[in-house]
């Protein structure tokens, strides 16, 4: 049986030790991030059939809780884990070939401190730890978005960094009311404790929160820093940027308006929000020049889907909400990653120079409208899976409003088959000019792209592999009494 | 620009709304202590440290701890990235009237002579007494760097050197995860205090605390002074 | 007297936060707008140590024989000002390296005058 903080430890450590390496040879630095990640796969692998049946609680120190540190291991913690986890393996395959900038040895360290950020906010259970890998995520972020020292970089990256850390301060607030009013900081402490304070009390505290997680989750109108900050990053941080980074923001919000407030009310103004997000993300993203750019505003686009699918408070709602997650983040990974290889050999940004690659790379090309194709939610891929369960659990509710938003959410996926058919069409069916030289040569690099698009194509055949796990996930969600029983009642 | 201010103090004013309703319900001076009641009577006992919150600090909530260690390495490592300049590119224009010019007055370089030990030795006491007295590793380590800053500021040709500094920055790290990792070994929990707890009140008593304190001490002095090295672009 | 007593704290720790939000939404110098992120964790800092308050009571540290339990301070919203300090220290050094780069790119410092960072 293996302990979960392993989880968080053991890449830590290897992180601290990557400039000890660097003293014996330049080049080990580079394998350690694939290594340690590997690790962390086959650990989360491992512990799924366990915590199917019975989730672990793990408490840091030896004392019980709520008077130390918890880490939560339930279905939703080790499910998101194990794809942070997955996702980080494949981009550090990818970036082994992919950053030729020095310092190269400072990228690799930061890179597995961020994944080291990421895990630790899916798996604790008190709210000031959340806030603190919270912080470790953001900061690496803002270091590696900084990292080619152009012009359009480091201003992404200042940007980023002020709205970033004004939503960090604000969640320092609401942590600091939560405490000064219950005066414990464990997260089902409070979440037995909330019916005994006032109401107007809570909803300040919440709307603090919820602000703060939304700057980090890009929901309308936090979201000004997204598009420069991804289009000017090195490809493989914007891979794990729009596929992780703000997965988290939206995880955060889930665990305080599911689990923590128990804010039924508030949550058809979140759907509503979400569904603002997604109009605005497609239809800015359809008037973009440079493929980058499109892309980031397509990740605003849907991360306003899977808020509005998390709005609806139903279990097909939340299971929906978890499923275009996991076909969002693979998707958007494997985009980033075949434009940033495209752009790389061509030598521009923009859509019309990459007309003509259809035939000079075809393995990426090919990958790339794998991945097009499940993001605008064609069978057989994923992402039909995800937004044809969406689509259910909105019409399940049975209100008109959502008809309504229903009406609006496939006028959105319209415009999206718009742009992404378009390019497309440029990669296969368009003359190139002088694109003589170009190869694909790399095999660092394109094996994270075939694995990717076997992925999507295998979860969307056969849903079957991870819809047990997702259904345990959104059970957790929704029965927060569960989740008190856990860390309170001794499992 | 009138409509950003105008736009700006709207919501400052909800802010402050926000603020007023909240604030109200806390009352100030009024005993609200609620968990840290088991810190406080049982902390001796169970940890042996007579200063409560440095028991809390690295026992009870060592995890928060280990976060902040790691921010601080990751804005060193980030500055130095960032700051990256190629070492063909960067030139030593020097000449003697340059040099002349930027020499510190003799006030500061006597004074720095004198007193740069006595400061590393204060950081030093107080961040090896962080369970007996108020203080700790972070404090401890903020002086020991406010001491090399002294001694920049009054000879501009000297500067640390880099790659040591950088191997007792990640050992500073590996020690504090290494321990963690010990205690998951020895008794199954992650953090656990394993070393015997001694008497109370002395300097060697509270099993892991001060080793780890003087762990933390050494990494977040040097993490400090290799960003005001990075800073000032200095070393070789 | 008493209520401005009770109130001073509290009011104090809120302007900081309030005046360190106007300075980065309105100032248009960058250094400026970096000083206001930090008037903003400073102020956050002080209302955290405000809460953990008790009138009357003491440091928690047990090296004297007149403390005893009953006596002193909640240690745990000092633990979090730690951790806090620190955090924004971190932020802090790395704001200032990218301001650096940003101003050797373009020569000013004024943010309505860098192309796109105009919020």
């Amino acid at each position: 049986m293996v302990n979960p903080s392993l989880l968080i430890g053991l890449p830590l450590a290897f992180a601290f030790s990557i400039p000890l390496f660097g003293l014996v040879s330049k080049r080990i630095g580079k394998y350690i991030p694939i290594v340690t990640l590997l690790i962390n796969v086959v650990i989360s692998f491992m512990l799924i059939p366990q915590i199917l049946k019975n989730p672990i609680v793990v408490s840091i120190g030896g004392w019980s809780p709520p008077f130390c540190i918890n880490l939560v291991v339930g279905p939703l913690g080790i499910f998101l884990a194990t794809l942070i986890s997955g996702i980080g393996f494949l981009v550090s395959i990818y970036a082994v070939s992919y950053i030729k900038e020095e310092p190269t040895e400072k990228y690799h360290i930061l890179f597995l401190l961020l994944m080291v950020g990421a895990i630790g906010i899916v798996l604790t259970g008190d709210i000031f730890n959340l806030f603190v890998f919270f912080e470790i995520l953001c900061i690496s972020s803002y270091a590696l978005v900084a990292y080619y020292k152009d012009k359009e970089g480091t201003e992404a990256a200042m940007k980023y960094l002020i709205q970033g850390s004004v939503g960090s301060s604000f969640i320092l607030i609401g942590v600091a009311l939560l405490y000064g009013f219950f005066g414990t900081l464990n997260m089902a402490d409070i979440a037995s404790r909330i019916t005994s304070a006032n109401p107007t009390y809570l909803f300040v505290t919440l709307a603090f929160l919820i602000t703060g997680f939304g700057i980090e989750a890009a929901i309308f109108p936090l979201n000004a820093w997204l598009p420069d900050a991804h289009s000017s990053a090195p490809s493989s941080i914007s891979a794990i940027l729009s596929g992780i980074a703000i997965k988290t923001g939206v995880y955060g919000v889930a665990r305080m308006v599911y689990t923590m407030f128990n804010a039924n009310s508030i949550l058809l103004f979140i759907a509503f929000l979400g569904l603002l997000t997604l109009l605005i993300g497609e239809m800015c993203a359809f008037r973009q020049d440079d493929i980058k750019r499109l892309l980031a505003y397509s990740s605003i686009g849907q991360i306003g889907l899977i808020t509005f699918a998390l709005g609806i408070a139903t279990s097909l709602g939340v299971f929906a909400s978890l499923f275009q997650i996991v076909s969002h983040t693979l998707a958007k990974a494997l985009l980033f990653l075949a434009a940033g290889y495209m752009i790389y050999r061509v030598g521009s940004k923009s859509i019309a120079s990459l007309s003509g690659l259809g035939k000079k790379m075809p393995l990426t090309s090919f990958a790339f409208t794998i991945g097009s194709f499940s993001l605008i939610g064609l069978p057989p891929f994923a992402g039909f899976v995800s937004k044809l369960s969406i689509v259910y659990a909105a019409i399940q509710v049975k209100k008109p409003i959502f008809l309504a938003f229903i009406a609006i959410a496939l006028i959105a996926t319209i415009i999206e088959a718009g742009y992404f058919f378009k390019i497309v069409q440029n990669l296969y069916f368009k003359k190139g000019k002088n694109l003589d030289k170009i190869t694909e040569t790399s095999g660092y690099i394109l094996i994270p792209i075939i694995i990717l698009a076997i992925l999507i194509i295998a979860i969307g055949v056969h849903p079957q592999f991870i819809t047990g796990l997702l259904k345990e996930s959104a059970k957790e969600l929704l029965e927060r009494a569960g989740y008190v029983g856990w860390v309170l009642g001794g499992t | 620009m009138r409509t950003r201010k105008i736009v700006s103090i709207i919501i400052l004013l909800i802010i402050a709304g926000g603020f007023m309703i909240t604030f109200s319900q806390i009352p100030f001076g009024k005993d609200k202590i609620n968990v840290a009641n088991y810190y406080i009577s049982r902390g001796i006992e169970e940890t042996g440290a007579v200063n409560i919150v440095t028991s809390v600090v690295l026992n009870y909530r060592g995890f928060d701890t280990l976060g902040e260690v790691t921010v601080l390495f990751i804005a060193a490592i980030g500055l130095g990235a960032v700051l990256f300049v190629e070492k063909r590119v960067q030139k030593h224009t020097s000449d003697n009237k340059e040099d002349k010019a930027k020499r510190a007055s003799l006030i500061l370089r006597t004074g720095s002579n004198l007193l740069f030990p006595l400061i590393l030795l204060f950081g030093a006491y107080i961040f090896i007494h962080g369970h007996l007295t108020p203080g700790g590793g972070f404090q401890g380590g903020a002086v020991v760097a406010s001491g090399f800053l002294l001694i920049y500021l009054a000879f501009p040709k000297q500067s640390i050197n880099k790659k040591s500094s950088s191997v007792a920055e990640s050992l500073g790290g590996l020690i504090f995860i290494g321990i963690g990792l010990l205690g998951l070994i020895f008794s199954g929990y992650f953090l656990s205090n394993f070393l015997p707890k001694g008497i109370p009140n002395t300097l060697f008593s509270a099993g892991i605390i001060p080793i780890i304190y003087i762990a933390v001490g050494f990494k977040v002095g040097f993490d400090l002074t290799g960003i005001i090295d990075d800073l000032l672009g200095r070393s070789k | 007297m008493n209520l401005i007593y009770n109130w001073m704290y509290y009011i104090s720790s809120g302007g900081l936060i309030l005046i360190g939000m106007y300075i980065v939404l309105v100032k248009t110098n960058l250094i400026k707008i970096i000083i206001g992120l930090h008037f903003i964790d400073t102020g956050i800092n002080i209302l955290l140590i405000c809460i953990g308050y008790v009138k009357g009571r003491t440091a928690p540290i047990f090296s004297t024989s007149g403390i005893n339990p009953t006596n002193v301070v909640d240690p745990v919203p000092q633990a979090l000002v730690l951790t806090a300090i620190v955090i924004g220290v971190a932020v802090l050094a790395l704001a200032l390296s990218i301001a650096i780069k940003v101003y050797e790119h373009n020569k000013t410092l004024n943010v309505s005058k860098i192309k796109r960072l105009k919020w």
